[in-house]
């Protein structure tokens, strides 16, 4: 079985097709990289996944359930409410700009959802809060406000925060894109932890190196559509397709 | 300054008229502005065109002719308020209004990203409005809202025209009856008290708020 599978994935906003059909299946364990040019859907993708964005057409499936598949029609109906809700607990997200709550604590911002979504009591959900923020190096901060700490620190956060609901899967859309160069090394390292303790994950990102270190298989989506997948070593280093070629060139050189 | 003594009893039990305005009208206006403006966001079209109607009609017209309307104008169809219960129901309905318009603000500066994170957490919509928006928005809508308050503590003497005994009527009659401008001043200090005990209530409840941004 697999932990998340996704077929023939269609979505428009408005006139624009973002999605042109996208399919994926991550297995236990397995850390993802999705790469690509800005505009090529990776984002749309991933928020997709746990249904930040509803899909037109597709099919979706989280640890064998079904969230949404397509109707007689060929257009995508969602499971009941009640069920979406739980196959998303199942997974956690990590966004550009990190989103904590700025007027809770660190350490409320990590207790507040098993708290208030599962009746966790609250000393369990300290010593839970705790655990994680030892972690990630951060144990030291649990009293501060969000503004408080650096880009790198609110980050590794808010990765601790999502691993607090206890997921199956770690989705992060762009985990370092907003942050300075100085801070991206100590996000990574939380993030390849992650990797090495088998959490699945699936990360969009323009860390290449990562990508390459971490990843088991890298995904290069542009316009909408996967172009090329494989094992990490084999698509960016010897990639085959000549727009996988074109961006990797473009980004390598950037360095 | 034995004459500004001799004016103080009366002007006293019409500040007593005004506070009593004041206080009772932001009791209610100010939960009433939060269920209106989420009333006014809400993605329920009858519900979201009604507000922007209620809103359209209190702050389109003056509050002076609201107060009329209910007071003098509900008489004569036959739904008598006395006068102190209409004035407060002018005076909650249309500062309803215009705290509602400033919560809605507030709401919808809120990022974007908040609901999300919220949402991917699994907060359900009133968990997230109730524990991350709302909280957020109060301390965002605090400088217009103080504007409000100092509007409201100006506004009451409005109620003068229904009749009601309040500062400023109390100190017409004596300026009047004395031909004298002290009772005019004396009430301009009254509400220059007044306005920055306001002033520097909010201030205090501004940096209650600072520690986070």
């Amino acid at each position: 079985m697999y932990m998340l599978q996704a077929t023939n994935v269609y979505k428009r906003f408005q006139r624009l097709e973002v999605l042109k059909g996208i399919s994926i299946q991550v297995g236990k364990g397995e850390v993802i990289a999705i790469i690509g040019p800005s505009g090529s859907g990776k984002s749309t993708f991933l928020r997709c996944l746990n249904r930040l964005e509803t899909i037109d057409s597709g099919r979706i499936e989280i640890e064998g359930q079904i969230m949404v598949k397509n109707g007689a029609d060929g257009k995508a109906v969602y499971s009941p409410e009640a069920e979406v809700v739980k196959m998303r607990r199942k997974m956690g997200m990590v966004f550009q700009d990190f989103n904590l709550f700025p007027h809770k604590s660190v350490l409320e911002n990590l207790m507040m959802a098993p708290m208030l979504v599962n009746n966790t009591d609250a000393a369990e959900a300290e010593k839970t809060a705790r655990t994680l923020l030892d972690k990630v190096g951060l144990a030291f901060k649990a009293d501060n406000y969000p503004f408080e700490l650096s880009g790198g620190q609110q980050q590794r956060v808010a990765i601790a925060r999502a691993l607090a609901m206890n997921p199956d899967i770690m989705c992060f859309d762009e985990p370092t894109s907003a942050l300075d160069p100085e801070f991206t090394g100590e996000v990574l390292n939380v993030m390849k932890d992650l990797a090495m303790e088998r959490m699945t994950m699936l990360v969009v990102t323009h860390e290449i190196g990562f990508a390459r270190e971490v990843a088991h298989r890298v995904i290069f989506m542009d316009e909408g559509l996967i172009v090329e997948q494989g094992n990490a070593e084999a698509v960016l280093l010897d990639p085959q397709q000549e727009r996988t070629k074109a961006f990797l060139s473009k980004v390598l050189m950037a360095r | 300054m034995e004459y500004v003594l001799s004016l103080l009893p009366a002007m006293l039990e019409g500040t007593g008229v005004t506070l009593k305005l004041f206080f009772m009208t932001l009791a209610m206006s100010l939960p009433i502005g939060v269920v209106m403006a989420l009333a006014r966001i809400t993605k329920f079209k009858p519900l979201n065109i009604f507000m922007q109607l209620y809103i359209w009609l209190f702050r389109g017209t003056p509050l002076l002719l609201q107060l009329f309307f209910i007071y003098y104008g509900l008489a004569q169809v036959g739904i008598k308020f006395d006068r102190f219960t209409a004035a407060i129901i002018a005076f909650v309905l249309n500062y309803s209004a215009y705290l509602a318009e400033i919560y809605r603000s507030g709401i919808q500066s809120i990022d974007r990203g908040q609901y999300e994170a919220a949402d991917v957490l699994g907060l359900t919509r009133l968990q997230t409005m109730t524990r991350i928006i709302l909280p957020q928005m109060f301390k965002r809508v605090l400088p217009p809202i103080s504007n409000e308050v100092i509007n409201l503590v100006k506004d009451t003497a409005l109620i003068y025209v229904i009749g009601i005994s309040e500062l400023l009527r109390v100190t017409k009659t004596s300026a009047v009856r004395d031909f004298s401008f002290m009772p005019w001043i004396v009430a301009a200090v009254f509400y220059l008290v007044m306005t920055g005990v306001v002033q520097q209530f909010f201030k205090w409840l501004e940096t209650r708020f600072d520690y986070y941004r």
